[in-house]
């Protein structure tokens, strides 16, 4: 664990030691470790089942057709948090978009892509796709397993089929998820589906019907893969890329509960990474950026998102978003800035702020996705690409820290909607190739 | 455990109440059909009843909910208690899955709850069409385009707590949104831009799985309103069809 001055990582693991504390100081810091939850909290039960080895299992006989990782999608291997390798495409992808995100917090998956745009990343951004259908369902219990499956095995076949529009052949693209609620959830679905042969035979019916079946055969993907594994494992090349040194800023992480608390067994952890004790994607990402990654007492807590609750229990949502999150972050951890892997917990972290004030609870910090942090530390543009101004939280302070003349910035991105509106807008990638089939598709472009 | 299991309590209700008791048909059915759920005996595995699950529970912090006591109320085959947290407490639940990676038995209490919800939603229980009447929106949107979420849904009056502007630029939604670099997102009605053809494919889902039954149980003038939107729609479709046959 690295142990930088001033930092509260003291006490987390194998090197605590007595910190000789007031009792006060005591009586905050036995919270704070009754909220430690690290590794060995995760891994002391029963090992769970690696459903991937059913999913081979099940392709061996014939009975499904796996989405594989290929050399042609430049895999680099992560550990998950038994250890288990997981392969992670770093090429050719399909962005698989959250509608929260690009709703609301548009900035999220423009900064992805530029990110990629650097990096020389083939992908494809397209049309036909819908929503997980998740956050409906963990809000109203409208859908079903069987529904959330369909909805999954459709639009990864999507997926594999995509690049046909441009001549190419069949899983040329892999699924990228961008949000982490569709992540666990189809994750959750996915080990359903490899384990019960009766939810198989269902959703094949309907499968069948939409002409989204591969030789007959449901179509699974050999890994699910979130966005932030992928920051993840580029983060040293992303690093090659940096031109803004954030090495003075103080940042917290906070975790998403569908990213790692779901179906924990899938979650990246890395030796290197707060000795492997914690998710190691953003934190990974932000290490190696050169921020200084600080600790805080509820970085195990949710965001208070709570799917209906944000809709129709705000009171709970926004108290919970600032009396656990946003006032431990400023007040315990003096944070410059939290960063985030989810769409719900960016949007609720940021937008409560705003009533926070007004509700008494004095405390603002910016909230900000981890590509945003990494598109803006490249020198992306904060309000073309990152898009901030999207944001409540006061990411103006982020951008002064980072050296960032915002005003200027700001007045560029207004004269630029000035272009937009006169027709000259500019787009990561040709337009043309965003609609693939059905109305609107027109001719294959190469990619 | 399977549904022929019998801990189910002889007595339901308070014999001491000159309330009637509960029909106790009714509440096996309900509780047939929570354990009947595929996902069911994988949720529950046994409970120590060691309230780890409550201790970081987000929900039990701020309202009378302890996901230690759904359990349990499962676990016993309480069929009463059960009933009585379907009313309300299910609801309070934040579905963050904390519990789940702390239960030593590895139950989730999160999975078991949406279980209890879609059982509410079948039999139509009056607490679950009220709880929903908010969240009608997102249904309404995700159902007949296949976002769960758009532009024009998040202003100022719908999120009077967000602040008055939704963007600190001021200028209108849509330039705003044409001034996104993504060709997808250049949207207002949806966060991107869905092809119609995927709608179409999502209604075939939503039928076939059951979700529009679900619908029109909750709430019977949404599901008009949603039905109309999917025929259209598919008119819409047929036609594209139709001119495409044309052209070849
Ligand atoms: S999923 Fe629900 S019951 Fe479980 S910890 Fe979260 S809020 Fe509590
Ligand atoms: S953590 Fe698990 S065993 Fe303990 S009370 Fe909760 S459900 Fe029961």
């Amino acid at each position: 664990m690295n142990d930088i001055e001033g930092t509260r990582f003291t006490g987390h693991g194998p090197e605590w030691k007595d910190a000789k504390l007031s009792a006060r100081d005591a009586r905050a810091a036995t919270a704070w470790v009754e909220a430690k939850v690290d590794r060995a909290a995760l891994t002391g039960k029963d090992r769970v089942e690696d459903v991937r080895d059913r999913m081979r299992e099940l392709e061996r006989d014939g009975e499904i057709v796996v989405h594989r990782i290929r050399d042609e999608h430049a895999p680099v291997e992560a550990k998950t948090l038994y250890g288990w390798t997981k392969r992670i495409p770093t090429a050719q992808l399909w962005h698989h978009k959250s509608c929260g995100q690009c709703g609301n917090i548009p900035g999220y998956p423009t900064s992805l892509l530029w990110l990629m745009n650097q990096l020389g990343t083939v992908y494809l951004d397209e049309t036909d796709q819908t929503s997980c259908t998740a956050w409906n369902y963990h809000g109203s219990g409208i859908g079903n397993l069987e529904s959330l499956a369909c909805v999954f095995l459709r639009n990864f076949h999507q997926a594999y089929v995509s690049a046909r529009a441009q001549g190419l052949p069949d899983g040329y693209y892999f699924p990228l998820v961008h949000c982490g609620t569709s992540f666990g959830n189809y994750k959750e679905v996915r080990a359903y589906l490899l384990r019960s042969a009766e939810l198989r035979e269902k959703v094949k019916k309907v499968l069948a019907k939409l002409g989204r079946l591969v030789d007959g055969k449901l179509l699974i993907p050999e890994e699910v893969v979130h966005y932030s594994e992928w920051l993840h494992v580029m983060r040293s090349r992303i690093r090659a890329i940096q031109t803004i040194d954030v090495g003075k800023l103080r940042a917290v992480i906070h975790p998403a509960c569908h990213v790692y608390k779901m179906v924990p067994e899938d979650a990246i952890y890395d030796d290197e990474v707060l000795d492997g004790n914690r998710v190691a994607v953003s934190t990974g990402l932000v290490q190696a950026l050169g921020a200084q990654v600080i600790d805080y007492s509820t970085w195990y807590d949710c965001c208070g998102f709570g799917f209906r609750h944000i809709i129709s229990e705000r009171e709970f949502t926004r108290s919970f978003a600032m009396d656990r999150k946003v006032k431990v972050a400023v007040e315990e951890a003096h944070a410059d800035v939290m960063i985030g892997h989810d769409t719900g917990c960016i949007t609720t972290l940021d937008k409560n702020q705003w009533i926070g004030k007004a509700a008494g609870k004095h405390a603002e910090i910016p909230i900000v996705a981890d590509c945003q942090f990494a598109a803006l530390a490249c020198g992306a543009h904060p309000y073309k690409i990152a898009q901030l101004h999207w944001h409540a939280s006061p990411v103006e302070k982020l951008l002064a820290q980072m050296g960032i003349d915002w005003q200027r910035a700001k007045a560029e991105f207004e004269s630029y909607l000035e272009a937009v509106r006169n027709g000259r807008g500019e787009h990561l990638y040709d337009p043309r190739r965003a609609i693939t089939s059905g109305p609107g598709a027109r001719k294959p472009v190469m990619a | 455990m399977h549904a022929t299991a019998s801990r189910k309590q002889q007595h339901i209700g308070d014999p001491l109440s000159p309330q009637p008791v509960l029909d106790r048909a009714r509440l096996e059915a309900i509780f047939n059909d929570i354990q009947a759920d595929a996902r069911y005996d994988h949720e529950l595995n046994g409970c120590l009843n060691c309230g780890i699950c409550t201790a970081t529970c987000p929900a039990a912090q701020y309202y009378d909910f302890s996901p230690r006591e759904i359990v349990q109320l499962l676990w016993t085959e309480n069929l009463e208690g059960i009933y009585d947290a379907m009313q309300e407490k299910i609801w309070a639940c934040a579905q963050c899955y904390t519990c789940a990676a702390r239960c030593p038995f590895r139950n989730s209490p999160g999975s078991l709850i949406m279980i209890m919800r879609e059982v509410a939603i079948k039999h139509g229980l009056q607490s679950a069409k009220d709880v929903l009447r908010p969240f009608s929106r997102v249904m309404l949107k995700l159902i007949s385009t296949g976002n769960q979420l758009s532009p024009d849904m998040i202003t100022a009056d719908h999120f009077a707590d967000w602040g008055p502007n939704i963007s600190k630029i001021d200028a209108p939604l849509k330039l705003l949104r044409q001034a996104i670099p993504m060709p997808t997102l250049n949207t207002m009605q949806t966060a991107w831009e869905v092809n119609l053809k995927t709608s179409i494919e999502l209604y075939t889902i939503w039928e076939m799985t059951g979700v529009l039954k679900q619908l029109e149980i909750i709430d019977e003038n949404l599901f008009d309103v949603i039905t109309d939107i999917m025929d259209e729609k598919r008119e819409d479709y047929e036609d594209w069809r139709e001119s495409q046959d044309g052209n070849e």
